[in-house]
């Protein structure tokens, strides 16, 4: 049994947050283990964002634990946890509009990674090269359409050379060609031993771009296994597609 | 042809530079007169727009510095009898303690509450040096050592100000803290999510902005000749800074450049209506906001993408 396999590269046990009667997650557990792609799915409202939010420091939770690396990073804040391995792209991105590709790259170089702008110069030309944007490094951010600017913002995260990248809805509103372009670079992403959390309601990804897919619902992780399964179990059916719902009503009860 | 068309803009800058510091020569002290109080003014428009414009820091308590720039002259020429170079560090020095001590419990707001808290301290300063007998009360200070100043050298003094100013907020912008400033103009909390210092990076940029504030202060006043704390820590000064970075160009080096001249000569021209002055500047800054939200200098580079300073990191040719 090797390292990798021994501790896990991000481990969430029992994560829990109120936000004042709403209790949003109850009792959140997974590991994720480089190498590896977790998708997480889940009704709208389930907390999936909040999940990340948590993850990244954004909140704090009331209870719970997350360890990095075998590492407690429960209480550390947003900017130390990213120096610490946490790298994140948003649902609508959150790019700097008004920074060229490559300047929004460099800021994820030099205050994630701790690079000078020296350089992080070469690393950050290689990264935009690497997600498609190597003919657009000028091109003020604002001025990207969406498949880029979530090309970008995966770059911002990649180039502070993170432990664990969470993709919150990489994928949404976009075409299903330019979904197998995100399903490609996410795969170069795990390959090179990053481990992915990816949330995302296009299923398709699910299915092909992680290798374990879980169930967020009722404020905690429901059911965690091989994406096929997982798609295909009665918890899924009930909660995310609300099949056991509609038999009930055919049956009259 | 980059780098030529880099090296033609350092030069017109240069020549334009020392085009102006000639004016005493040729102008009259009328012009003279106009050109100090645009330099000095373009100075806190650049040190309220780095404060406001990148940082996010909405102050409207920035009165403070300039107020502890004339007080610092005042008592040091006065009571202690130093020369006017000592104002300068000692003004530094002050401001850079005071901002210090403040930034706790101002820091500890944010947005709307900032701003709030920022004037609030601002008007219990000035309560304090109205009652404070050390530098007699309300009463103030002639500033005599002014009087020995010929308006060449303060002229002089002032665009060393202004170009400073820039110098200033060009190096800051070029820096590693610029880059975070530039990233938490655009988003601040996404900046936070990559690593960027946001306490750390606020708290140095509030330094600077104060010092050099509290700096333009003292040469302010080698001007005015008079300080007293009603004038002195007047949150008109705040305005004015607001006024030059908004119309201007928020989150720009050139904006506070053109924000300065239009206040400087829209006030002289305002002197004419003594009772509807505040009234026609702010019917002006509206329209300016309505028509070009970004400022003046965000509508020219929105269309035009022009930058007279730039701050772009260039991708490395060899890289390409």
């Amino acid at each position: 049994m090797d390292q990798n396999e021994k501790t896990p590269l991000l481990s969430v046990k029992d994560l829990a947050i109120s936000f004042g009667e709403n209790r949003v997650l109850t009792s959140v557990s997974f590991d994720l283990r480089g190498f590896e792609a977790l998708g997480v799915i889940g009704p709208n409202g389930a907390g999936k964002t909040v999940m990340l939010n948590i993850l990244t420091g954004i909140l704090k939770p009331s209870r719970g634990r997350i360890e990095l690396c075998g590492n407690d990073v429960t209480r550390a804040g947003v900017s130390e946890r990213a120096n610490m391995g946490f790298g994140r792209t948003f649902q609508i991105p959150r790019s700097f509009e008004n920074m060229t590709a490559y300047e929004n790259i460099l800021v994820g170089a030099v205050f994630g990674n701790g690079q000078s702008e020296k350089a992080a110069a070469a690393p950050a030309a290689r990264i935009l090269d690497e997600i498609g944007l190597g003919g657009r490094k000028r091109v003020f951010a604002g001025k990207l359409g969406l498949l880029d600017r979530k090309r970008l913002e995966i770059g911002i995260a990649l180039a502070a050379r993170p432990k664990v990248l969470l993709l919150d809805e990489a994928a949404g509103g976009l075409t299903e060609s330019e979904v197998a372009e995100i399903l490609a670079i996410v795969r170069r992403i795990k390959e090179s031993g990053i481990g992915v959390i990816w949330i995302e309601h296009v299923l398709q990804t699910m299915m092909h771009g992680t290798d374990r897919v879980m169930l967020l619902a009722e404020g905690r992780s429901m059911v965690c296994g091989l994406p096929g399964e997982v798609m295909a179990s009665r918890e899924v059916e009930e909660v995310y597609l609300g099949v056991q719902c509609g038999r009930k009503r055919l049956d009259g009860n | 042809m980059g780098q030529r068309f880099w090296n033609i803009k350092t030069l017109c800058i240069v020549a334009a530079v020392a085009v102006l510091a000639f004016l005493p020569r040729y102008g009259s002290d009328y012009a003279v007169n106009i050109g100090i109080l645009v330099f000095l003014y373009m100075s806190l428009g650049q040190m309220w727009n780095l404060l406001g414009g990148f940082a996010g820091l909405a102050s409207l308590g920035q009165q403070i510095f300039v107020g502890l720039g004339g007080y610092t002259l005042a008592l040091v020429t006065q009571e202690y009898g130093m020369g006017i170079a000592a104002s300068f560090g000692i003004a530094v020095g002050v401001s850079v303690v005071f901002a210090y001590v403040i930034s706790f419990p101002i820091f500890k707001m944010s947005g709307v509450y900032f701003t709030i808290g920022s004037w609030i301290v601002s008007e219990a300063i000035l309560v304090f040096f109205r009652n404070w007998k050390f530098v007699h009360y309300d009463a103030g200070y002639n500033i005599t050592a002014a009087y020995k100043i010929p308006m060449g050298a303060l002229y002089l003094g002032a665009l060393a100000i202004g170009v400073g100013s820039i110098a200033l907020v060009y190096a800051v912008l070029r820096s590693k803290m610029g880059l975070a400033l530039m990233a938490m103009r655009d988003n601040e909390s996404a900046a936070e999510v990559r690593g960027v210092r946001l306490y750390r990076t606020k708290l140095f940029c509030f330094l600077i902005s104060s010092a050099y504030t509290a700096v333009t202060g003292v040469v302010l006043y080698l001007n005015i000749a008079y300080v007293k704390p009603g004038a002195a820590f007047s949150i008109d000064w705040t305005v004015c800074m607001v006024f030059i970075a908004v119309i201007g160009g928020l989150g720009t080096i050139e904006g506070p450049i053109i924000g300065a001249v239009i206040y400087v000569i829209l006030r002289q021209y305002l002197y004419n209506f003594p009772g509807i002055s505040m009234i026609i500047l702010g019917s002006v800054a509206v329209a300016i906001i309505l028509l070009a939200p970004k400022g003046i200098m965000g509508a020219i580079r929105g269309r035009f993408g022009v930058e007279l300073f730039s701050v772009r990191r260039r991708v490395d040719e060899r890289l390409e």
